[in-house]
């Protein structure tokens, strides 16, 4: 316990430094930047690729109930743009499954 | 200057409301990896950037791969990087010490409400300070009350707690699809992603498909220039 407690303020601390210099690095240096070949576009696709690649094992992992609430938190999102109603719906489907409410 | 930071802060409020619920389930998910309040409030202050957080918390399993959660955590917060780029003219009147503390607290919400109040008038770096400050607010309440309100549910399993940041993900990846050129890229990631996490015993699989999906868009955007 100890040991994961020392190796989470590790994490801590080097992300928060690695945040703060992307944060100040991107102000200071956006002239430069400009002149890498498609390294914007490279950056602008990271986050959606990252979330994809660490959410979807995962509800795969979860079963056919993580895929369907998924679908539904993607159908509304796509049609109400609400973040928070969309992930609320997600959650009750898997909770309503869990307690044999669904199927 | 006073002004401009309450302005800020005033047109973050409705946005503000999304980022506390998220901070009750940060802080929720926190008490069931058994992570200190202090620990918490640490990340809040010195890394203030909550899919980072989530991310961290989510990959914190026995054992401990401390170089994949980093990189993870750095890989999601790489948007940092064009986001305060793209801030370049706003800066370009701020002394240097107010650029290194007013930087700390540009997050995606307040950077994009800044954004689309720059389209209507001018704005100064202290409207975009007032919006940071709003939202640290709400997210520090927001996984605080999580975490106090987190440690008298026994088994948030219960409730799809713990589905509650997939969800949360899920929903943040549809709103960053943008065009039909987004799609096979999003779905190439999400193959290799699943297929490398069967292969591979660490996390590492995340970076490598989020490395690969990208390199396959910028090669598709290339290509069909």
């Amino acid at each position: 316990m100890q040991e994961s407690n020392l190796n989470l303020l590790l994490i801590i601390f080097l992300v928060a430094i690695g945040t703060y210099t992307l944060r100040i690095s991107g102000l200071l240096l956006s002239n430069k930047l400009k002149e890498i070949k498609n390294i914007d576009i490279f950056l602008e696709s990271i986050p959606p690729t990252l979330l994809i690649a660490l959410i979807v094992p995962s509800i795969i992992k979860e079963g056919l109930i993580g895929v369907i609430a998924s679908l539904f938190i993607i159908i509304i999102m796509y049609k109400t743009k609400n973040t928070f109603l969309a992930m609320f719906i997600g959650v009750l489907i898997v909770a309503l499954q869990r307690n044999g409410l669904l199927f | 200057m006073n002004n401009d930071i309450k302005d800020g802060f005033i047109a973050n409020l409705p946005i503000s409301v999304s980022v506390f619920s998220y901070g009750v389930v940060l802080g929720i998910i926190c008490t069931s990896k058994a992570i200190s309040f202090l620990e918490l409030a640490f990340m809040n202050i010195f890394i203030f950037a909550g899919s980072a957080q989530f991310v961290i918390v989510d990959m914190l399993t026995t054992p401990i791969n401390i170089v994949a959660i980093v990189s993870s955590a750095l890989l999601i917060n790489l948007r940092y990087f064009l986001i305060t780029a793209s801030l370049n003219t706003l800066f370009k009147d701020t002394s240097l010490k107010n650029r290194f503390f007013i930087i700390h607290f540009v997050t995606d919400e307040s950077w994009a409400v800044t954004i689309n109040r720059q389209k209507q008038k001018e704005v100064t770096t202290y409207f975009l300070l007032g919006g940071g400050l709003c939202i640290f607010i709400t997210w520090f309440l927001g996984t605080t009350l999580g975490y106090f309100f987190g440690e008298f549910i026994s088994n948030p399993k219960v409730f799809g707690l713990d589905f509650a940041f997939l969800a949360l993900f899920t929903a943040i990846v549809t709103s960053m699809y943008k065009s039909k050129d987004d799609f096979l890229p999003f779905l190439l990631t999400a193959i290799i992603a699943i297929i490398l996490e069967y292969y591979l015993n660490n996390m590492f699989y995340i970076i490598l498909s989020a490395i690969f999906g990208s390199l396959f868009y910028v090669w598709r955007k290339n290509a069909r220039e």
